[in-house]
């Protein structure tokens, strides 16, 4: 299958998404090398850690949260997570909005977020209480697919967090 | 004059910048919009749940803040518009 952009892919609902995965559930993997863990619909071919072939076995998901849970304690802190989402845009068209003030106080949210419901949510949208459709809300969203960015020159995602790179 | 409401989150900076259009609409049409906090209140979390299914049709498929609502019509305006759109929108209702 040709690689996707990730403008390319639109949602679980959208009509150019790849028929080959619409209706089917993901699953956790297993590298029986090096434990790393994949949640998709298929494995990795090459595991991306030790580049092993074929190296990866379903697992369930109790399996594969008491892998991720034991695992080396991390935390994230506001700065540490402005860190990992600069480094996601630096290699994309996008980047983080320059204006600090508005970054600080989205991420005030997103972290509140995180706090209350355990993941971080988008501040500027509500959990529809639907598992699914809520894991489409977690920051950074798919937000290239959206009419607040796809298409538009000086577009961003909905909160503001990412801007089209000009 | 219909009951409306505004569903807006305290840490979106979209919702910051309507708030001062809200208040110009207010006092200059005297029309009053009720605003419901939605990250730091549940109980209008699920309020705003309540609408999802006049809400997201206007708001990406989504439950998008700012939106605002005349629950009484179910006419939804979504997002940081200019001041000119949400009065036309907030007379009509």
């Amino acid at each position: 299958m040709k690689p996707l952009g990730r403008g390319d892919i639109i949602d679980l609902h959208g009509s150019s998404f790849p028929s080959i995965i619409v209706g089917m559930k993901k699953r956790y993997w297993r590298c029986f090398v090096c434990n790393d863990v994949h949640y998709g619909i298929a494995p990795p071919e090459l595991c991306p850690t030790c580049k092993v072939l074929s190296a990866y076995v379903e697992i369930s998901a109790a399996e594969a949260r008491q892998i991720l849970g034991c695992g080396a304690a991390t935390a994230m802190t506001p700065d540490g997570f402005r860190a990992a989402i600069e480094s996601f845009a630096a290699a994309n068209e996008f980047r983080v909005n320059p204006d600090g003030g508005r970054v600080d106080l989205l991420l005030k949210g997103i972290f509140e977020n995180e706090r209350k419901y355990g993941l971080k949510f988008c501040p500027c949208r509500v959990r529809t209480k639907d598992w699914d459709e809520d894991l489409r809300i977690i920051c950074p969203c798919n937000f290239t697919i959206h009419e607040t960015y796809k298409g538009i020159k000086d577009g961003e995602c909905w909160c503001g967090l990412f801007v089209r790179r000009t | 004059m219909a009951k409306l409401l505004m569903f807006h989150g305290q840490e979106c900076p979209h919702c910051h910048r309507m708030m001062p259009q809200v208040e110009k609409l207010e006092t200059e049409t005297g029309i009053r919009i009720e605003k419901r906090e939605v990250w730091h209140d549940e109980a209008n979390q699920d309020l705003m749940r309540g609408y999802k299914d006049i809400l997201k049709p206007k708001c990406g498929g989504q439950l998008r803040v700012p939106a605002f609502l005349n629950p009484e019509t179910q006419d939804a305006l979504c997002g940081e518009v200019e001041y000119e759109k949400l009065k036309d929108w907030a007379l009509k209702q």
